[in-house]
């Protein structure tokens, strides 16, 4: 079918400019290990803590740095796509009569397939310093990080054809940043935060995915708080991929 | 193009590509309404090289973004290849190739790869794709650079890319926004040649420019846009005769209030046609040229009054612009207006 094959294609075009730029792969890869060595040792002494009471440090850790990779991955890629929008790119593929819904997937299709290999080489090395893998609640962790990515993609792939100027969109990007990541417990568990902050923290998605990252890389997989954020996240990267979809087929490039 | 595809009406429109009536198409602004395209009625002829000319903001390129889907008109009708580009978006596309100001090209891809994605995203297989992205290659001597990533291409060879992306689906009518803007001269007749070159492998080419030159070189037939509205058509040749005989023009400041008692001597001139006055310059339109500048300068000479350059030139289509429109093409360009 035109739809797949054209997702495809696009997606293989995407990958080919990843594959061909070394520098990207490089410091994509750099970045968890920075982290495990250079901020992982500042943990050791936090087992009494709330939240890190599970026993394994790690495990509540490593989960929340692999949202913030599949957040933060999917986030900024509508830079990419304004620098395509003013070469004329995406308005040659317009013009063709290629799958709206191919222009957007093959580009997400790409940023994922990126972002799991960041994420699975981050949780093989993350073994050696106490992060214990159970092997179904890693997979399930996997989909939650892979509907965290799709959003934050389609999203910002989006919001780059919207406004198609880097000036405009660095605010919005940088203002929706940090509020979503600081309300997570991505860093820091939210059981640290005093109530009111809790409270805010339930509106945030990001909150729900690092919250069932962290039960599922500890094996509790029939837990509440997992089917919410499977739901939640759920809806809203269905939301999120119409709307972009919408945008892809009538937005003015 | 293949003839079973061909609906019932084209058949009998006399091999016109393009049919436009009474387009509009409005942008709604903070200061009001903006008539990008206000009812521009239109036909393109198959195998032309159609020149659409007019200063930036004129609404050529809205037009162009029309004819190619890329926007909705608010009303009128628009029909390539006798398909109606509000109804049959899909079917418009297979028969038209475009290239747009920025060219498209993908940078960090090669030559070859830009054209066999374009080829597949028609629906080719990757051979037949393959095939005619070789051909084009040949075509347009891209075979230097083809295997070379984008990045590297000098502006003359990225155009040329960009053409043969626009013609990988054997276009019915080919597309050019100001192709050759940005291009040195020597590139530009380079492009020039290319798309002769085309129109007598029978595609018809539509194309948009600011540059009189190119549309009086080039150009089987031409259309003036000026405010949303075409305020001359024809064959460029034509167009020029409209403008009687030939232009002296004058360099000198404000001519209207240092020379009065001259100009109104010129115009009684009997070789005089018409004199048109703006700041800089005189243009005075006139039956014979070489008899007349000799006159003209007599009566400077008589009158005292210096003048900085005077030129003497056969009509160009900035005099049919500036007749129609009562500017200059080449002021406004000058001043880089960009609506």
């Amino acid at each position: 079918m035109k739809i797949f094959r054209d997702t495809i294609l696009l997606f293989r075009r995407k990958m080919m400019e990843t594959l061909r730029n070394p520098i990207y792969i490089i410091m994509s890869l750099l970045t968890p290990v920075l982290y495990l060595v250079l901020f992982s040792p500042l943990l050791k002494n936090l087992t009494n803590i709330p939240g890190f009471s599970s026993g394994n440090v790690m495990n509540v850790f490593v989960p929340g740095l692999l949202v913030i990779v599949a957040f933060l991955n999917g986030l900024f890629v509508g830079y990419n796509m304004i620098d395509e929008v003013r070469n004329g790119v995406i308005e040659r593929f317009r013009v063709t009569p290629t799958s709206r819904f191919a222009l957007l997937a093959g580009r997400v299709l790409r940023d994922l397939v990126n972002t799991l290999v960041i994420v699975n080489f981050f949780a093989v090395i993350a073994i050696p310093f106490g992060f214990k893998i159970h092997i179904v609640g890693y997979l399930l962790l996997l989909v939650i990080l892979s509907l965290v990515l799709i959003t934050t993609s389609s999203f910002g792939n989006a919001l780059g054809l919207i406004l198609k100027d880097e000036d405009r969109l660095s605010p919005i990007v940088q203002g929706i940043n940090l509020p979503i990541l600081l309300l997570s417990g991505m860093l820091l568990p939210m059981e640290l935060a005093p109530k009111w902050l809790q409270y805010i923290a339930h509106i945030n998605p990001a909150y729900y995915a690092v919250e069932a990252g962290r039960l599922l890389a500890s094996g509790h997989i029939l837990e509440t708080k997992v089917g919410i954020a499977f739901l939640f996240l759920g809806a809203l990267c269905a939301i999120t991929v119409t709307w972009a979809t919408r945008v892809f087929g009538k937005a003015v490039a | 193009m293949n003839i079973f595809f061909l609906p019932k009406e084209l058949l009998h429109m006399d091999s016109q590509v393009v049919v436009i009536e009474n387009l509009k198409k409005y942008f709604h602004t903070k200061r009001g309404p903006v008539k990008a395209v206000d009812g521009v009625n239109l036909r393109v002829g198959a195998g032309e090289i159609f020149g659409f000319l007019g200063p930036n903001g004129a609404g050529k390129t809205t037009t162009l973004r029309i004819l190619t889907t890329l926007l909705v008109p608010d009303s009128g009708d628009a029909r390539i290849a006798g398909f109606d580009v509000k109804k049959h978006p899909d079917q418009v596309r297979l028969h038209i190739g475009y290239v747009s100001q920025a060219g498209g090209a993908d940078r960090p891809a090669t030559g070859l790869e830009n054209l066999i994605l374009q080829g597949q995203l028609y629906g080719m297989t990757t051979p037949t794709a393959r095939a005619r992205a070789q051909e084009l290659i040949r075509l347009l001597d891209l075979s230097e650079f083809a295997d070379r990533i984008v990045y590297t291409y000098s502006g003359g060879q990225r155009r040329r890319l960009d053409v043969a992306l626009g013609l990988m689906n054997r276009p019915t009518i080919l597309f050019l926004d100001e192709p050759t803007t940005g291009l040195d001269p020597q590139n530009r007749a380079n492009l020039w040649t290319q798309i002769q070159k085309l129109r007598q492998e029978g595609t018809t080419i539509f194309l948009t420019t600011h540059y009189l030159d190119e549309a009086d070189t080039l150009c089987d037939h031409i259309a003036i846009m000026d405010d949303g509205h075409i305020v001359a058509e024809g064959i460029p040749a034509d167009l020029k005769k409209q403008v009687a005989g030939d232009c002296i023009t004058i360099g000198m400041e404000h001519p209207a209030e240092k020379a009065p008692q001259l100009i109104s001597l010129l115009r009684k001139a009997d070789f005089m046609r018409e004199v048109k006055l703006d700041d800089n310059h005189m243009r005075l339109y006139v039956t014979d040229g070489a008899q007349a500048i000799s006159e003209v300068l007599r009566l400077f000479a008589q009158e005292g009054v210096p003048m900085e350059n005077i030129t003497l030139s056969a009509p160009s289509l900035d005099d049919v612009f500036l007749r129609q429109t009562g500017h200059s093409l080449r002021d406004i360009n000058a001043q880089g207006v960009n609506v």
